[in-house]
């Protein structure tokens, strides 16, 4: 069996490849040993954690996010944001190049886990929220920080829970934007906030192209990193 | 002992029979957590000089050349009693209004007693020699690098840096890409190291050179020599530069170093318009604040840039 693990800092996904095909589980980053219970193979790790989680072979999930994607994405990809806990890449991938916001949680899912908290919301329930909303808020900041305390102003202004939430998922999607090239046409997002439908409308309406997202986002990099160790097999 | 806050020609301070210390030499291994910060080399410097757990006599700032941060830290230093000089590059890149500044610099210095121009001049000479070693794969960026910084300030002695220059043994460096490191100097002090070990071998440190490829024969020639230091002159001058170094020194990817609240930030984007886009070399920006071992999100950026380079290198 081959393993592929990725520990990021909010949860910890891996995907088993048996040679039929893949299965897969997802855990919160501190229990990342249960994915490793039980199961018996090659490891190959990536995320944060890479190199403090057993492995037989590590990789960046700058480079499991582009084996990834093209195991599930069959149609042209120019670029992959992935929107990861504490940090976003846009990695281009016909520049071979990448770009990361780390310094600033503004473009990550911590912000979202905050505004989401703020009003009492599991994060799961923002995307609805985001459809329910007649518009948006106008949240400007590009720090989290001021754009926290904007939310609150909004709501003294008038604004609903509705219309904030989705004005903070525009807000979010367009500090992403910034960072992805201007050709790009065909962009696919990946990590677990690409399962809120809010963003993705956000990200699309923001960069006025159409992003897609591959089916289970959240493991792309798992994935990847077992994808990676199959292209290069000759050379373990 | 003379502290400068960026490259202050050292042919002039110890020409004056002085000696000169770059104050930011000693911002990478310090612990110092200061107050009232945007930029922690200027900051750091600062609280040393203040606190006096560095002994100089007196400062030269450079006020036209570098940032309005190290002014207003110099203006401060001044107000607590230590003697400052602001030294200005011409942003016009005027030999005549560089040669002033120099006489303006050896008069706050007490005036030239002994030229010491063809001696630091055959010191850089040296150093020059040095760099070619490490072009050739014959000496690490680590080595490398830190005999070129050394070149602001000669470590505080043209004997002591002559040793140093002499000592420079040949070692078997083994590598996969030959790397330029552009901005200003790397705030942790293993990076060079860290590179090294993804293959990545630093061959060009843009400011460090600029230390060591200035000098001249008198205190015109040193005035020439120094209008050209690109970092204090127009942008286009130093694209220019760096394009053909780039070529020079048959470099395969770019790493640009900047520093949090660094005004130098803005030209990220020009430098990466210019060499990646327009030029094609692969490139990425690593950003630092306070010094520290190089931290896991650089390095996982730069393993990725390793990963990266392997596919299109």
């Amino acid at each position: 069996m081959l393993i592929g693990l990725d520990v990021g800092s909010r949860a910890a996904k891996a995907a088993y490849y048996t040679g039929d095909g893949y299965e897969y589980r997802i855990v919160s980053s501190q229990s990342w040993e249960d994915l490793l219970r039980g199961k018996e193979g090659v490891v190959v790790s990536t995320g944060y954690f890479r190199k403090r989680v057993p492995h037989d072979f590590n990789v960046t999930e700058i480079t499991t996010a582009i084996y990834g994607v093209r195991h599930f994405v069959k149609r042209r990809v120019d670029v992959i944001v992935d929107i990861g806990g504490q940090d976003t890449k846009v990695i281009d991938v016909r520049r071979n190049d990448f770009r990361m916001n780390d310094k600033c949680s503004a473009g990550t899912g911590t912000f979202l886990e905050y505004i989401a908290s703020y009003f009492a919301l599991d994060v799961a329930e923002l995307a609805k929220l985001h459809s329910m909303a007649r518009c948006a808020a106008p949240i400007n900041s590009t720090c989290s920080v001021f754009a926290q305390s904007e939310v609150v102003s909004r709501l003294v202004e008038g604004y609903t829970k509705e219309e904030i939430i989705r004005g903070v998922h525009h807000a979010f999607a367009r500090r992403i934007a910034r960072m992805v090239p201007p050709h790009a046409r065909h962009i696919a997002v990946i990590g677990g906030t690409a399962k809120n439908a809010g963003v993705v409308d956000a990200l699309g309406r923001e960069l006025g192209v159409r992003v897609f997202v591959p089916d289970e986002p959240q493991v792309v990099n798992a994935v990847g990193a077992v994808e990676y160790y199959l292209s290069r097999e000759g050379e373990h | 002992m003379i502290g400068i806050t960026a490259l202050v020609p050292a042919e002039v301070i110890y020409s004056c029979g002085e000696a000169a210390l770059d104050l930011n030499n000693l911002v990478p291994g310090s612990k110092l957590e200061p107050e009232d910060k945007l930029c922690a080399w200027t900051a750091i410097w600062r609280e040393l000089v203040l606190r006096e757990e560095v002994k100089i006599d007196k400062l030269v700032v450079v006020a036209g050349g570098d940032c309005y941060n190290a002014l207003v830290e110099g203006e401060k230093l001044e107000l607590a009693g230590k003697p400052t000089h602001y030294f200005s590059y011409p942003f016009d890149g005027s030999a005549e209004a560089m040669r002033q500044q120099l006489e303006a610099l050896a008069e706050f210095l007490g005036g030239i007693r002994r030229e010491a121009f063809d001696e630091v001049a055959e010191l850089k000479k040296l150093a020059l020699e040095v760099h070619e070693m490490r072009c050739d794969g014959e000496l690490s960026a680590e080595r490398g690098f830190l005999i070129e910084v050394s070149g602001s300030d000669l470590m505080g002695s043209l004997e002591k840096y002559r040793s140093a220059l002499e000592g420079a043994e040949e070692e078997d460096v083994d590598y996969d890409y030959r790397v330029a490191l552009l901005g200003i100097p790397p705030i942790y002090p293993d990076f060079h190291a860290f590179l090294q070990k993804l293959g990545m071998h630093v061959v060009f440190d843009e400011m460090p050179f600029e230390f060591i490829r200035h000098s001249g024969r008198s205190l015109k020639e040193v005035a020439k020599s120094y209008a050209g230091y690109t970092f204090a002159g127009h942008i286009a001058h130093r694209l220019s530069f760096l394009e053909s170094q780039l070529r020079r020194h048959a470099i395969d990817a770019v790493i640009h170093f900047q520093q949090f609240a660094c005004h130098h930030k803005l030209e990220d984007r020009l430098l990466r318009e210019h060499l990646h886009e327009k030029h094609g070399y692969p490139y990425i920006t690593i950003e630092a604040d306070l010094p520290s071992p190089t931290p896991q999100q650089a390095r996982l950026r730069l393993e990725a840039f390793a990963e990266r380079l392997r596919e299109v290198v």
